[in-house]
């Protein structure tokens, strides 16, 4: 057994952070902003130059990842560039090292990722097994697949391993393992066709160009690309049942909707239906998304579907799902029913109203404040700078929201809005657009990474103020995927049950870190740990005590 | 003669059957009311519910349509890298959306379409998705530009016939829109009509609650005013009554005993002088005759108490400087005498009314003010005359519907000559009494107070 994070709230014994506990906000902890200090220093170049190219507003992405398996995670930020003609500057996405004393240093340059290209997200995996996380950028254009060579560096893999040769609007990708082969395959949504010859020119105000909403422009069917096994990708987008040339795609998570242990996909649709594409195990799916109760609206409205994360937020042993959309529309978020399906419960959940004048991008479930129950964070930013203008209650830049969650009795949840309690820092509007969480410091709480479009990054530090714990494990996968993405992990303690899974690519164009985290508020152990792995193994442990990490690998148990 | 009893009928009951009856009218009116546009809300509701939710499901068929225009669009284009069969898994769920939006949209239709539209729709659909099935069969064999062929010549003209067929329905759903609306109108009217009616119906309970009213307070008055009219008559002939045996005492013990002992005293006066010079008889017979004296003093002080002959002989005002020296003589109190204007004639009657209030109000301060000292003016203005007694003292205490008998009688004396009287605290704390009697109202066919001579 190795310890591979402190005890969250330990710290919290010490007279200091008692007197901080005593005036703490009701929040229980705080997100502290530390970019500059933690040496971040990026700014997106959007390549915007007044032409309101469509990709312009949407980008971009950002990743947590542990590229030196060192066990601190890193930083990624995609970036996208400035236009053909319009040349200005140069911008590459940067790679940010952890120095594992809170602060980064940027290694892009020296990873070899000093590559200009109109990034839009990415995707972490590790998809050749070798134990260092390779890394997917989806572009507008080519998108880019990059091999970690374990050295610190990487090599562009794209043509090498049969991705090139497609160009597209790529947006939110993920590594799954959908055939349970212990390779990761690849999916990838495409917005829209788009190019800049064939840009269509829409008003909001009739005399100025605006960024056109995405009926203006066909549909681009997903991709997903089959892992060969020998470093090379099959096009399997046709016969496994996901072509769909009117998909609008922007977000995508995994989840086991049905529970039958084959990983599940759900894709969020720019004014088109969201897709949930059912694993027929055969390496074909279905969608079921009507069915299911998640294309539509309750009013039978394709909404538009920007960011999607899944999971267990009731603790009901069921996946939830959030699904962001635009101003006025609300977040969707969707409870899965006994009898099957799901239902939307984001007014009577609390979700609903707060979010209905927000555009929001990037979503996930996180627990923030360690309590057992998964919180909900957005990131919200309107598309067009001049919204105000039109629309003098919607903001460009507007402030991230950060639900929490609390049990209402009857295994209803409401959740709370608490963005203005818990840091000056988070609160500021800003136009957000990709998110992610992982736990940098490693003191057992989720740390957020947010980027905004055409603007910087944000690292925020979550200070637990409460004295809450933490359990953590991080997985590694010998028969199935050496990732365990598609693996679930469920602890039980007290008679509450909480299920994680191991998320390859989720939200808006972003990635979280791969080990995950579980709140047990003030507990010093938990009854017991099963890991479901994404080849059908599952692996139990008992009595384990909180306040530390876990290494699991497959098979071997905690190691 | 006896006054006819008067029928006393309290309008209590009446006015609050009616303000019961009123009430219960408009609460039952409000209930009735409010269930109606409780009702006809649902109503509006459901029906703007039911119709937007069937306007959603015809726009989400049109949607289905259009995405497998936009479909076929692209299968001819041949810009993606995919085989024409790729499309039929798109083709299946829209397939699938459409025939779940269909049946969604049957359940919700406001509008009846004809079994015959019904029928038009449903055999078009299966045409179309037959002639899908013969293209994606034709693109699995590989024969991709006779699927394309099919495409062009069949599935896009079906396809078109299919969206006039959603688009009719969506027109008679907004026609149905309307003829709801209005239907809710005519409603709407109908409810404010009866809101009118009620209202004027309200308004025609109060008017009539309020004639009553009205008549009933009439009717009270009226009963009042004769009661007190009789009150005042009867505190008039009671006084008059007293007055005028007063008179007859006062004269009889003035006129039959005062004769009799002068008499009497002239008698023994003589009876006196005859008897011898230093005799017991003599002797007793004075003081017999000093006695009848003192007796028929007494008498002429008893009458004159009585009822002032004074005041029938010489008029008010010498009575009055007569009267009050008696007063601060009996009992021991100063007071200060005023008199101004130039005096007219009053009338008998009036005189000895005007006399016992000042009696009475002299007699108050003696018994209740507690002072030893108080003011009578007495001032004949231009139009009427002006009594007041006033004292400094611990001041009138006047408790409401408990007045004693002689301020009772105050009163109504002071009616009876037509004029008022006030009772008003003073400054200093005391009391003023004040009556103001018209100067008409005295004049009788009386000689005038300078005209009297005085009565010894």
């Amino acid at each position: 057994m190795r310890e591979i994070a402190g005890v969250a709230g330990a710290a919290a014994l010490s007279p200091q952070l008692f007197a901080v506990t005593a005036a703490a906000p009701s929040a229980g902890f705080k997100l502290l902003d530390v970019s500059g200090t933690a040496g971040l220093h990026f700014q997106h170049n959007s390549g915007a130059y007044g032409g309101k190219l469509l990709p312009e507003t949407l980008g971009s992405g950002c990743a947590f990842l542990d590229y030196d398996a060192d066990g601190w995670q890193d930083i990624l930020l995609v970036n996208s560039m400035d236009w053909p003609g319009h040349k200005k500057q140069r911008s590459t996405l940067q790679l940010y090292r952890n120095n594992r004393d809170g602060t980064f240093t940027d290694v892009t340059r020296r990873a070899g990722l000093d590559i200009e290209m109109y990034g839009m997200g990415v995707a972490v995996g590790d998809y050749n097994n070798d134990g260092f996380p390779d890394i997917l950028i989806t572009c507008v254009g080519q998108n880019r697949l990059f091999r970690n060579t374990g050295k610190g560096t990487f090599v562009d893999a794209t043509q090498a391993s049969g991705l090139g040769n497609r160009l597209g609007f790529s947006t939110s990708a993920l590594w799954f393992d959908y055939d349970r082969d212990g390779k990761l395959d690849l999916f990838v949504c495409n917005y829209v066709k788009w190019s800049p010859e064939h840009d269509v020119v829409c008003s909001l105000d009739g005399k100025h160009k605006s960024y056109c909403t995405p009926e203006a422009y066909r549909g681009q069917t997903c991709w997903l690309f089959h892992n060969r096994g020998n470093g090379t990708f099959e096009d399997v987008t046709a016969n496994s049942g996901i072509f769909d040339s009117s998909s609008k795609a922007l977000g995508v998570s995994l989840l086991d909707y049905d529970q039958d242990g084959w990983p599940d996909l759900l894709v969020a649709n720019d004014t088109q239906p969201n897709k949930l594409y059912r694993n027929l195990h055969n390496g074909k799916f279905r969608d079921v998304a009507v069915d299911a109760g998640l294309a539509f609206s309750t009013e039978g409205k394709a909404r538009a579907g920007m960011g999607v994360d899944t999971a267990d937020f009731d603790n009901s042993g069921k996946t939830g799902i959030a699904i962001t959309n635009f101003d006025n529309e609300m977040i969707g978020l969707y409870r899965a029913l006994p009898r099957g399906g799901y239902e939307d419960v984001a007014i009577p959940s609390g979700v609903g109203m707060p979010s209905k004048g927000t555009l929001g991008f990037g979503c996930a479930f996180l627990d923030a404040d360690l309590d057992g129950l998964m919180d909900l964070i957005v990131t919200n930013g309107h598309i067009d700078d001049t919204v105000r203008n039109i629309r003098g209650n919607v903001g460009y830049a507007q402030p991230p929201q950060l639900f929490l969650n609390s049990a209402a009795g009857n295994g209803k949840h409401l959740f709370r809005d608490v963005a203005t309690d818990i840091g000056d820092g988070f609160r500021q509007p800003k136009v957000g657009r990709g998110l992610a969480f992982g736990d940098f410091d490693r003191d057992g709480d989720l740390d957020i990474l947010i980027t905004t479009n055409n603007g910087p990054a944000y690292l925020y530090r979550n200070d637990q103020l409460a004295g809450n714990k933490s359990i953590r494990f991080r997985l590694t996968g010998t028969q199935s995927n050496r990732d365990a993405i598609g693996a679930s992990v469920r602890i039980e303690h007290d008679g509450i049950t909480q299920t994680r899974v191991v998320k390859g690519g989720s939200g808006y164009l972003s990635q979280s870190e791969l080990p995950v985290t579980f709140g047990i508020g003030k507990r010093d152990k938990i009854d017991r740990a099963v890991i479901h792995w994404p080849n059908g193994r599952t692996e139990e442990f008992k009595s384990l005590a909180t306040g530390r990490a876990y290494d699991c690998v497959e098979g071997k148990g905690i190691v | 003669m006896q006054p006819a009893p008067l029928r006393h009928r309290s309008p209590t009951a009446g006015l609050l059957l009616g303000l019961i009856l009123t009430l219960a009218a408009v609460v039952a009116y409000s209930y009735y009311i409010t269930t109606q546009i409780r009702g006809l809300r649902r109503f509006q509701s459901e029906l703007a519910d039911r119709n937007r939710k069937d306007s959603l499901q015809l726009l989400r068929i049109q949607n289905d349509l259009n995405s497998m225009a936009l479909a076929m669009r692209d299968m001819l284009d041949r810009d993606e890298p995919y085989p024409l069969a790729a499309w039929s898994a798109q083709f299946q769920r829209l397939h699938g959306d459409l025939d779940d939006a269909l049946r969604r949209e049957e359940q919700l239709a406001v509008a009846q379409s004809s079994p015959e539209q019904r029928e038009y729709l449903r055999s078009s659909l299966t045409q179309f998705w037959d002639a899908t099935e013969r293209t994606f069969a034709l693109a699995r064999s590989g024969k991709e530009d006779e699927a394309r062929g099919e495409i062009r010549l069949s599935l896009q003209a079906r396809l078109a016939a299919l969206n006039t067929a959603v688009s009719r329905l969506l027109v008679q759903n907004n026609e149905s829109e309307e003829q709801a609306a209005a239907h809710v109108g005519e409603i709407y009217a109908r409810v404010q009509h009866q809101v009118y009616v009620f209202l004027s119906a309200t308004l025609a309970a109060i008017l009539l609650t309020s004639l009553y009213v009205i008549r009933s307070n009439r009717q009270l008055f009226a009963q009042l005013a004769t009661l007190s009219e009789q009150r005042s008559e009867l505190a008039q002939k009671l006084i008059a009554m007293q007055e005028s045996v007063l008179l007859h005492v006062s004269r009889e013990l003035h006129d039959e005993f005062g004769q009799i002992l002068t008499a009497m005293g002239a008698m023994l006066s003589r009876a006196g002088n005859h008897a011898p010079e230093g005799s017991t008889l003599r002797a007793d017979l004075r003081e017999v005759t000093e006695i009848a004296q003192s007796t028929l003093n007494n008498v002429r002080s008893l009458s004159q108490a009585l009822h002032p002959v004074m005041l029938d002989e010489a008029g008010l005002v010498p009575t009055i400087e007569w009267y009050l020296p008696t007063v601060e003589r009996q009992a021991g109190i100063k007071l200060s005498y005023g008199k101004s204007g130039s005096p007219f004639p009053v009338e008998n009657n009036a005189a000895v009314h005007i006399y016992r209030i000042l009696q009475e109000a002299l007699n108050n301060v003696i018994r209740h003010a507690g002072v030893r000292e108080a003011w009578v003016r007495l001032q004949f203005l231009p139009e009427a005359l002006q009594l007041e007694v006033e004292d400094h003292g611990t001041g009138f205490q006047s408790t409401p519907g408990k007045q004693g008998i002689g301020l009772v009688a105050m009163r109504e004396r002071a009616e009876l000559v037509g004029g008022s009287i006030l009772f008003q605290k003073t400054i200093e704390g005391g009391t003023r009494v004040r009556l103001v009697v018209p100067k008409n109202a005295l004049l009788g066919n009386t000689v005038s107070e300078q005209q009297r001579e005085p009565h010894v």
